[in-house]
């Protein structure tokens, strides 16, 4: 095992860790606002790190390119849809389901 | 309505479908048979874009953009490890409510990005807007938001080659909580049904 899979390892390994933080955040958390605080930031940071344990892997220039577009489109969704969801539950015009 | 949105911006829309190619090639990778797929999407996403969003003028500062980077970054990862602190611990620390902030940027796609980053930073989370004024929900109202919101506008503002206005009396003479700029958590949507 040479040192930049050790480094891959450890990025990864950090960003199961915000995954993980996440998650226990989702199940503790009271409300369904605080519920989308853990997992926007938890996904954002998380995979931040995932890709970034990935990157030293990546065949080629182009693999790496994918991997930060992914990363970026995750983001985007992520912070837009916890936007809507909060909106919605704000508002009460949208169907209560909890 | 969609030739005519493609005629009136034959440079925007080339550029457009040049962009969303690219994403495809990325995504994909240079497989000329994927391009079966590919094709009527990069045409669906321009025509779509076309309609849902103007083409214009748009000025975006590289300096600022190489700026807010690291910053962003940072405030992420920031954000990361403050809610899974808040989380980890046996007795979780959170006071959530909401506050209001008004916003003084101007153009949809400025607010669109303040938006989405307000989600982002540590504590916050973009609840709402109505107007000018924005619902930020907190993960612990007891912390300083406000600060963190005027950073992350001017940066914004500055991203946009926007100019801020001051700081208005109506919000000043609110002076009195601790932060400034922010109503208390009740009047959260003025004309909203509660």
């Amino acid at each position: 095992m040479d040192a930049v899979q050790l480094l891959s390892g450890a990025f990864l390994l950090v960003g199961a860790f915000f995954f993980i933080a996440g998650t226990v955040g989702l199940i503790r958390l009271p409300d369904r606002f605080s519920r989308l605080h853990a997992l926007t930031k938890a996904d954002n940071v998380g995979l931040g790190f995932i890709v970034l344990g990935l990157m030293p892997l990546a065949p080629d220039l182009f693999y790496g390119l994918k991997l930060v577009l992914v990363w970026l489109l995750v983001v985007i969704a992520g912070a837009t849809g916890a936007h809507l969801i909060a909106k919605r539950a704000l508002r009460g015009d949208g169907e209560d389901v909890l | 309505m969609y030739r005519h949105s493609v005629s009136a911006h034959p440079w925007a829309a080339l550029s457009r479908a040049g962009g969303f190619a690219l994403v495809w090639v990325v995504l994909v990778g240079p497989d000329l048979v994927s391009w079966i797929i590919g094709g009527p999407f990069v045409i669906a996403a321009t025509l779509a874009s076309l309609r849902l969003s103007e083409p214009r003028d748009r000025t975006l500062s590289l300096p600022s953009l190489v700026g807010f980077v690291p910053y962003f970054l940072w405030e992420s990862l920031r954000g990361g490890l403050d809610v899974a602190a808040r989380v980890l611990i046996p007795r979780m620390r959170v006071d959530p409510g909401n506050r209001t902030y008004r916003l003084r940027l101007r153009s949809p796609e400025a607010r669109l990005v303040f938006i989405d980053s307000i989600s982002l930073l540590p504590g916050t989370l973009s609840a709402d807007l109505r107007g000018d004024l924005v619902t930020v929900h907190a993960l612990d109202v007891r912390t300083d938001v406000v600060e963190g919101l005027r950073v992350l506008e001017r940066r914004v503002a500055a991203l946009f080659g926007e100019s801020l206005e001051p700081v208005g009396d109506r919000t000043t003479a609110e002076s009195s909580t601790p932060a400034r700029g922010l109503v208390s958590d009740p009047p959260t949507h003025p004309e909203g049904r509660q």
